[in-house]
């Protein structure tokens, strides 16, 4: 059943906003039905999509996420009825100032994803997974946070040395 | 034209209709003009109105500041059509009701891009980007407006978008990228763009906040990009375009492309503009079932 391990140069570190009702259930699904999924995302429940603040993505990208996904109910089932409406809205809006800022929008992931759906959840991760893989480490963003980054002596070198 | 303004301010500031007049006056050298507080009839004789007042007052009016006043029944505002536009969207967003001001205005002819450019006219040269494209140079809603208001057709195309923002939209990814980390290489955070601004108005700015700091605030390009997009995105469906954070701006950084893109987003995706009505809510406090979602999976 498991689909083997495959290794990678590249390994992405993705991070998950996910609504608690919805897509945080489904992945819980998709767990206790041993699916199996990249393991690269990290996922942070929070109570709704509408909670997801635009400031925690760029706080992920800063902090060295490759790609970040969001996900909450579909429109019409949010359990605090609008929630994911005023989330749509406000990630539309996000995604396009990303986009101006020269960020690339194939790192950003929002998708509807109900409790019900966890083979949906595991398609969903894979995809963007292999997607943001494919486009190499959010380079230009690290070397905003970090200037200096790659010329810091890596653990490994420092034990050859 | 502002003698007929001078006149009315002295009028409601003498029979107590209005508190305070804040208007424009006489800066420290002849290229600047002055926000002033009028709160004696005596004072209005200081006021100016004409291309050099390129402050936008409405900021006075948003709550950070804690103006108007307790206790102040009515603020008498002088403002040029753009200003009223920011004042129009203060009280679509309830940060003031419509009864705490009294406007007055006046036809405004384009200011000057930054006084520095002022040479004693203004002209083509020197007039600000703004003003190009400007539909409100007869104001919208005004108390008091001397003479008699012309009608406007104002069903054209509203506001072209700059051709700054075009260009960036031409460019590839990574060149855009390039272009904003080479300018915001210069911004320190001096925080102008946030004080000149009608609309921020948070009484605590988010990065003012530091348990949990969400904006770094050292001035760090890192630091820099998270500020500047925060800023954009809470201007989003709120900004009317005045321009003053790029005046403002000490590393003349062209901060208000983001506002001008974004601006143009939601007038596609919700056909909303700002600063033109008092009833409609701005886009993102508000949703229809039916909206876009075509990048959603």
């Amino acid at each position: 059943m498991s689909k083997g391990i495959e290794r990678h140069d590249f390994e992405p570190r993705i991070m998950g906003f996910v609504c608690k009702w919805c897509t945080y259930s489904g992945a819980d699904l998709a767990g206790t039905s041993r699916m199996d999924y990249s393991p690269h995302v990290r996922m942070v429940r929070l109570p709704c999509s509408g909670r997801i603040d635009p400031q925690f993505i760029i706080k992920a990208f800063e902090q060295g996420a490759d790609g970040v996904i969001v996900s909450g109910c579909h429109p019409g089932d949010c359990h605090y009825n609008e929630g994911n409406y005023y989330a749509r809205r406000r990630n539309l809006a996000f995604r396009q100032l990303m986009e101006f800022n020269g960020i690339d929008i194939k790192r950003l992931e929002f998708s509807w994803i109900s409790a019900a759906e966890a083979i949906k959840f595991t398609q969903i991760i894979d995809k963007f997974t292999n997607r943001v893989r494919e486009l190499g480490p959010n380079q230009g963003y690290k070397e905003l946070c970090d200037p200096y980054a790659d010329r810091l002596v890596k653990p490994s070198e420092e034990s050859a040395a | 034209m502002i003698e007929q303004i001078r006149e009315k301010a002295r009028e409601l500031l003498e029979n107590g209709e209005l508190d305070v007049v804040i208007g424009y006056a006489e800066g420290s050298d002849p290229s600047r003009t002055t926000p002033i507080f009028c709160r004696k009839p005596e004072d209005t004789d200081k006021l100016v109105f004409d291309a050099r007042c390129v402050n936008s007052l409405p900021n006075y009016l948003n709550k950070r500041h804690e103006y108007p006043r307790k206790g102040w029944k009515k603020t008498g505002i002088i403002g040029k059509g753009c200003d009223i536009r920011a004042i129009t969207q203060l009280i679509a967003e309830n940060q003031l009701t419509r009864d705490e001001v009294y406007i007055f205005s006046a036809e405004c002819k384009g200011v000057v891009a930054h006084p520095e450019k002022w040479d004693g006219s203004l002209h083509e040269g020197n007039c600000a980007s703004k003003c190009s494209s400007c539909d409100v140079k007869i104001p919208l809603d005004t108390d008091f407006y001397p003479g008699e208001k012309p009608k406007v057709d104002r069903s054209g195309p509203y506001e072209v978008t700059a051709p700054a923002v075009t260009n960036l939209m031409k460019m590839e990814l990574d060149e855009r990228f390039a272009f904003w980390r080479d300018d915001f290489d210069r911004c320190f955070k001096c925080y102008a763009c946030r004080e000149v601004c009608p609309h921020c108005s948070c009484n605590i700015c988010i990065t003012d906040r530091t348990t949990p700091s969400w904006v770094d605030q050292a001035a760090h390009t890192k630091g820099v990009f998270g500020w500047h997009l925060t800023r954009a995105m809470h201007l989003v469906g709120r900004c009317t375009g005045c321009g003053e954070c790029t005046r403002a701006c000490p590393v003349d950084i062209q901060v208000d492309l983001f506002n001008q893109r974004m601006k143009e987003v939601i007038q596609e995706s919700f056909d909303y503009k700002s600063g033109y009505s008092m009833e409609v809510k701005p886009p993102l406090i508000t949703y229809q079932t039916d909206d876009r979602e075509d990048y959603i999976r």
